[in-house]
């Protein structure tokens, strides 16, 4: 076959901020390291980021204010000895990043400026006028590329190489021409991002289709808390788009058809400012009883006029600028049109504090390692605070990036990798190219997207849960016996790419719904209509999830590390 | 946004595998496009409802990762940004779609973009500085200097600007509009260390800041309202504030202009070529100078006139100038 084997210390998947973080301190340790990514490493989706990323770093506010809003949006779910390790360290992330050039917005004094977001005791999110990603990836970018990190851009990671309780390796083509590669490694790194593209209704990128979630899931290993899947209340209306919870921080109100500021109902307190699950639980509340708005009358409005223009300008230009391109509203003169929007993954592949990936409760994988939105350390728990996403990436990126390291040193054996080890992703290409059918690609896409938003959305039940477990196995059916692509060529095969991609999805879409039908209580954003209540007693553990070779899911749990803040009912 | 309309539409679209073809060919697409939509939404729609094989790149669909760079109507644009209504009402109801350089198409819409990344990395676009790795404060900026960036930290590297402008067109060494907006980006920044060696990486005859034609296409084309031209323009006067102008045909060829304003308040043409390539070298152009002068485009020099309001000129640029030459 002449399958070329190329050999690395570290092999990291991914190019967002935990990706290129890690990276670069390997890269400064001396270690020889790739990031492969399917992208354009700047066009990753922590570039996406608009509104913040959490610190404490003034004097009214603490790090443990920051754990126990952190603890509190997680619905006591988050593992605490994670939140305090990355709270704690919040602080100094923020610096180092802005040491090598982000460019944040500042106060008068010449300190980083500080926002309110939902759910936080005090104004903590640091921000770079409403792109905070942009600038903090392509920071981390630009000084990976000073460093000299080898970047494997436009190449899909389709498989690890995992035998024996040890992963040896990434199994790649190039995007460009098809050619395969075999990336042998003494540690391999995850950071592949979310899953929330199995919804209809998402603010995700086209990218974010969770492949590695299920390339880890089909060889028999775990995915943790699947179920908690972050519904963001404000999605442009029609194609999810996010719209910051900036909007919201500076001072946005929701409003219904009948011009109510329905929060007043829901959160007396926090109103606007409430938790991310219980905003958008409201909202689709709200539309379902009648009293939506916009011409399909599924949104609601978020009204900023009252911020005045200047502020706008100043702090929210890009969020006036979608809102302009997508809905054709100036929210400098008129409410726009939000609804939730599929937004972030809570659950995903099983890790601890220092991105050891996990076999089972109690064992590791030998040399894989994760971090970022598609792994599950767990810090968000059933929920996260908004502005922690991007502070998860950048703090654990570069965390386990050292932790990668000094396993490193203190020595890790290179299993040496044969062309053998291609032959899942040869069989799987080969398979696509050729397999002849009736159905399409995004035929399939669509009806999985659409199921999973009506069925394991924002709201869940025991018979929607169930029919879409119904829905999915005939969908993997279908796909694996009868879809066909157009494109057989070699050159920028995206049709190849999307069922690659596909196929993932059907996969974890599996774990979401699983976990959840087995979750009979509400937490954070699992909302079950039939099981209304947080359950402590019987549920307040992690859930881990398992595939095996016939793709049915068995559940086993784990549990939480509670701490210091104690469990408490949750209200905003 | 009170109700949604709908026009029927014709794509010719670029379509070319250099696997496969020898040629690109245009094909025809007619659909119902609804007011919702943006260009992006186009391109989904013919590889899932018409053709799986068509290509492009896309990501985030919303403005902010740089991908989706293509050209309407040879128009450049952001297919994820770019409002169907607003390009049907430049160009009606028959629309053209092609990558953005179609002498560099791969696949359908995908260009290889090699040129235009080499360029990016080559000005250092990152932060020249002894990086704290464990700092306990952040370095203090103030908004006003935070300010000073111009908005270059929103470029997005899509490559609109590089494949819009007509100097890479005609001269591959030249850096090209993104690459100088983000060399300004980080000379512009205090916490940089590296602006004297950005500085004589972009004031090289030929690839540098000189070569710019000033048409101020890269302005016109960004999505991000980045605006390279301003970039190039503060990139010039760096290299004199700075002193590191080199005393070559470009830089005198700016300076000639600054001295010929001041002293007749208009372009002195003739006095500019001798001033920038010496006498020797206006010998050089005397087929062209004396096609000038038979048009009346040119004078003599001892007929030069001057501008009637020179002393407001000189006022003005005695007040302007921050830089001596």
């Amino acid at each position: 076959m002449g399958i070329p084997i190329y050999t690395y210390d570290a092999v990291i998947v991914g190019a967002g901020l935990a990706g290129t973080a890690a990276a670069r301190e390997l890269e400064k340790a001396g270690k020889k390291v790739a990031v492969i990514t399917k992208l354009h490493p700047l066009r990753s989706h922590s570039g996406a980021a608009q509104g913040g990323i959490n610190a404490a770093l003034s004097d009214e506010d603490s790090i443990e204010l920051h754990e126990f809003d952190t603890v509190k949006g997680a619905d006591y779910l988050a593992d605490q000895d994670v939140v305090e390790l990355m709270c704690k360290e919040a602080p100094e992330t923020i610096r180092w990043a802005e040491r090598m050039g982000a460019a944040f917005s500042r106060n008068e004094d010449g300190t980083i400026a500080q926002r309110p977001f939902g759910g936080q005791s005090s104004p903590r999110a640091c921000y770079a006028k409403d792109r905070t990603g942009l600038t903090l990836l392509q920071t981390i970018y630009e000084q990976a590329l000073r460093e000299g990190v080898t970047f494997w851009d436009e190449w899909y990671a389709a498989d690890i190489i995992y035998k024996e309780g040890k992963v040896s390796g990434v199994v790649a083509f190039n995007i460009r021409n098809l050619e395969y590669a075999i990336f042998n490694a003494k540690a391999v790194m995850f950071a592949t991002g979310g899953y929330a593209r199995a919804y209809k209704i998402n603010s995700n990128a086209h990218a974010n289709t969770g492949d590695g979630l299920s390339i880890v899931a089909r060889h028999g290993l775990p995915l943790e808390d699947m179920e908690f899947v972050q519904f963001h209340p404000s999605g442009l209306s029609g194609n999810g788009v996010l719209i910051s919870e900036a909007a919201r921080g500076e001072g946005g109100r929701l409003l219904n058809s009948k011009g109510e500021r329905f929060m007043e109902k829901y959160a007396p307190n926090k109103l606007e400012l409430a938790s991310r699950d219980v905003v958008s639980r409201a909202i689709i509340n709200e539309i379902r009883e009648g009293r939506g708005v916009g011409p399909r009358k599924d949104a609601v409005y978020i009204d900023l006029v009252h911020l005045g223009k200047d502020l706008i300008m100043e702090r929210l230009p890009e969020l006036r600028d979608l809102a302009i391109t997508f809905l054709g509203l100036d929210m400098v003169k008129e409410p726009i049109l939000i609804s939730a929007t599929a937004h972030y993954s809570m659950g995903g592949i099983p890790m601890d504090k220092d991105g050891h990936v996990r076999k089972n409760n109690t064992e590791f994988v030998e040399g894989f390692y994760a971090a970022g939105e598609c792994s599950c350390s767990s810090v968000h728990g059933a929920n996260r605070l908004g502005a922690n996403s991007v502070l998860e990436a950048l703090f654990f990126g570069r965390h386990v990036g050292q932790s990668m390291i000094q396993d490193l040193n203190e020595g890790i054996t290179l299993r040496k990798a044969t062309e053998d080890d291609a032959k899942a992703m040869i069989d799987e290409i080969t398979l696509t190219l050729n397999r002849n059918g009736t159905d399409t690609v995004p035929g399939l896409r669509d009806e999985l997207q659409q199921s999973m938003t009506d069925n394991a959305g924002v709201f869940r039940t025991e018979e929607t849960l169930a029919e879409q477990v119904n829905i999915l196995k005939e969908l993997r059916r279908r796909f694996h016996e009868n879809c066909r692509i157009d494109d057989k060529s070699k050159i920028f095969n995206t049709d190849l790419q999307e069922a690659i991609e596909l196929g993932h999805m059907l996969d974890f879409s599996l774990f979401i719904v699983e976990s959840a039908l087995a979750r009979k209580e509400s937490r954070g954003a699992h909302f079950r209509e039939d099981y209304d209540t947080r359950d402590d007693e019987n549920f307040l553990k992690h859930t881990m999830a398992y595939m095996d070779e016939n793709g049915n899911i068995t559940l086993d749990y784990m549990d939480v590390t509670l701490g210091k803040h104690e469990l408490k009912e949750r209200t905003y | 946004m009170t109700s949604i309309t709908t026009q029927t539409i014709t794509f010719k679209v670029f379509r070319f595998n250099t696997e496969t073809d020898y040629l690109p060919a245009y094909k025809e697409y007619q659909m119902e496009v609804t007011s919702e939509e943006v260009v992006l939404d186009i391109l989904n729609r013919i590889k899932w409802e018409f053709d799986g094989s068509f290509s492009y790149r896309r990501s985030c669909r919303h403005g902010i990762c740089g991908a989706c760079a293509v050209k309407v109507n040879g128009k450049g644009v952001l297919a994820c940004k770019e409002r169907m209504n607003d390009i049907i009402d430049s160009f009606g109801t028959e629309l053209t779609i092609e990558p953005v350089s179609t002498k560099r198409a791969v696949k359908d819409m995908i260009v290889d973009k090699a040129d235009f990344w080499e360029k990016h990395d080559a000005v250092k676009p990152y932060l020249v500085s002894d990086i704290d790795e464990h700092p306990k404060e952040e370095s203090l900026v103030t908004p006003e200097q935070a300010e000073a960036l111009l908005e270059a930290d929103l470029c997005i590297q899509c490559g609109l600007c590089h494949y819009s402008c007509p100097a890479i067109e005609e001269n591959d060494e030249f850096f090209g509009p993104a690459a100088f907006a983000a060399a300004y980006r980080f000379n512009a920044d205090v916490r940089d260390e590296g602006t004297l060696e950005r500085l004589d990486t972009v004031n090289q005859p030929g690839a540098g800041v000189w070569d710019c034609v000033k048409c101020f296409e890269c302005a016109e084309v960004c999505p991000k309202e980045v605006n390279p031209i301003e970039k190039i323009t503060k990139l010039h006067n760096q290299v004199f504030e700075y002193g590191r102008a080199p005393n070559n045909v470009a830089v005198r060829h700016a300076v000639g202009f600054a001295h010929s304003i001041k002293k007749h308040g208009l372009l002195d043409e003739g006095e500019l070529v001798r001033y920038s390539e010496g006498t020797l070298g206006v010998l050089k152009h005397m087929p062209v100078a004396l096609q000038m002068y038979k048009k009346g485009k040119i004078v003599l020099p001892w007929n030069m006139p001057q501008s009637d309001k020179l002393d407001e000129i000189k006022k003005l640029v005695k007040i302007s100038s921050t830089v001596k030459f």
